[in-house]
């Protein structure tokens, strides 16, 4: 086998193989690639940081799967982070089925880290007060032209089977006139939804947390100013969690921003690859076509 | 390393679902087949529980009556299995294409057309700052040209021509972004899956 035609038939074994090694790599040795900060991630960071304490609720449809969990988990924890040490009042609520038990553990892992080192009951994050799980309801587009009537109406109880006409922080956040901003954290088309029936009808600002599959049919709606602000797969994870250590909010980045050293790695392996692959392609397509003209001389001269 | 069970399971049918980039072999069959039962099984108890129960059944026990037209309503939908009434499964059809080009027309138009022809419109004012008005005039380019890419009424030649192969340029550009995307996505599932087996698993990193 020609060297051209070794480069451009790597086994796909050799490849997962590389993958691997290269996601793995930074994970010991701490390798730190820096990151730049996109504009979308940054508008959005600013756009939480604006809302005046104790005012407006954020509200958080946490729409993603246990297989998206990388791109969009850290997305949450980050946002709920912001929130929480802004004393911002954050309401969740989901649209997908499998959404749920990943929503409930974003909440419980932040809160409980907040609340370890809280010293009064002011300092502290406390359900009912300063968060809300609604859980998940049926019949998206019923639901969010409803909300925008009464929260409580089409979510009577939250998740945990409370009434939500008991729940304090629910007698202040009445519909979307008490939201400041909705972010969608999802791994489906939800948000565009969001913009249909919330955006479109009741004026809701709407802000997104997306895998980074769906990020670029979204980026029209940064354009006309339909989204807020957005976050971008992993590495818009990775970017809030890093305005978060800037800005003060946090002491140290979360997993996203640790897993972007790997995510960088494997980028420039890929390119290589892509580069390799086409040498070979392209030095194997001529070296055929050098072969294909010898073959055919013999007629040619025959013709001539 | 950890001792909880359910990680144990979590990591070992990681291993046998990665054993399909060897060769397809009876361990990853296992987990594919696991994984498809299971999914079910969540969705039939998830349905249920979140959703028929609290929104038709529950209600319908407490005497509230009025859920017997969504139920028979919903039941329609089963005729398509009985022919000689099959007809009848129209009218649930019927009801949601109603309710739904209804709701969802004036929407689209208001959220996606509108705002979108809106976000191509060049104004003087986005000239203020000279590189956002060179990305406007961009956009309405990159607009106009694969816009005119997809006009099949008339041969393309001479101006539209032009227009049409620019757009192509839009379109690969596009697709690119969207590869590029696509790559990072999976590469995260797959950093998430590390994570998971040298961290939760085996503790080897934080």
């Amino acid at each position: 086998m020609r060297w051209s035609e070794v480069i451009s038939r790597v086994d796909r074994r050799v490849i997962y193989s590389l993958l691997t090694i290269f996601v793995i790599l930074p994970f010991f040795y701490r390798i730190k690639i820096p990151q730049n900060i996109m504009p979308q991630t940054e508008k959005l960071f600013k756009f939480i940081d604006s809302i005046p304490s104790c005012n407006k609720a954020v509200l958080l449809s946490i729409d993603y799967t246990p297989q998206t969990m990388p791109e969009c988990h850290p997305m949450a924890i980050a946002l709920l982070k912001h929130c929480f040490k802004r004393k911002i009042p954050v309401l969740g609520l989901s649209f997908d089925p499998q959404a749920p038990g990943l929503a409930v553990e974003a909440f419980g892992s932040v809160v409980n880290e907040f609340n370890s080192t809280a010293k009064d009951n002011a300092d502290s994050v406390i359900y009912g007060r300063d968060y809300v799980y609604l859980g998940w309801k049926s019949g998206r587009v019923a639901t969010l032209i409803e909300m925008g009537e009464k929260i409580i109406g089409v979510f009577p109880e939250d998740y945990f089977g409370n009434r939500t006409d008991t729940l304090p922080l629910l007698t202040r956040v009445v519909n979307y006139k008490n939201i400041a901003i909705a972010i969608i954290l999802a791994a489906g088309d939800y948000p565009q939804e969001w913009i249909l029936y919330a955006q479109t009808r009741y004026g809701v600002k709407i802000g997104a947390g997306l895998t980074a599959v769906m990020a670029p049919k979204y980026y029209p709606f940064l354009q006309t100013g339909q989204f807020s602000g957005m976050m971008s797969g992993m590495k818009g994870a990775a970017e809030y969690e890093n305005l978060l250590v800037k800005y003060g909010y946090a002491q140290d980045t979360g997993k996203a921003e640790t897993a972007m050293n790997s995510q960088t790695l494997v980028h420039l392996l890929i390119i290589f690859l892509i580069i390799l692959g086409n040498i070979g392609y392209t030095f194997s397509r001529r070296k055929s076509a050098a072969e294909n003209n010898k073959s055919n001389n013999p007629r040619r001269s025959y013709e001539f | 390393m950890n001792s909880d069970p359910w990680v144990w399971l979590g990591a070992l049918l990681t291993l046998m679902v990665f054993s399909f980039l060897y060769k397809d072999n009876p361990f990853y069959k296992f987990a594919e087949h696991l994984f498809v039962g299971v999914a079910n099984g969540y969705y039939i108890v998830f349905y249920w529980h979140q959703a028929l129960k609290p929104n038709l059944f529950d209600p319908l026990s407490k005497g509230e009556f009025l859920y017997l037209i969504p139920l028979f309503l919903g039941l329609l939908y089963f005729t398509k299995f009985i022919p000689k009434i099959s007809y009848l499964v129209r009218i649930p059809i019927g009801f949601m294409i109603g309710w739904g080009a209804g709701v969802s027309i004036p929407a689209n138009f208001q959220g996606f057309i509108f705002r979108q022809l809106e976000g191509t419109v060049i104004r003087p004012e986005g000239f203020a700052n000279i590189l956002e008005g060179l990305w406007a005039v961009l956009i309405l380019i990159g607009v106009i040209s694969t816009v005119l890419y997809f006009f099949f009424s008339r041969e393309h030649k001479g101006v539209l021509n032009f227009f049409s192969k620019t757009g192509i340029i839009f379109i690969m550009i596009g697709f690119g972004a969207s590869f590029g995307y696509t790559v990072m996505a999976r590469v995260s599932l797959l950093i998430g899956r590390i994570q998971f087996l040298f961290g939760t698993w085996l503790g080897l990193i934080m």
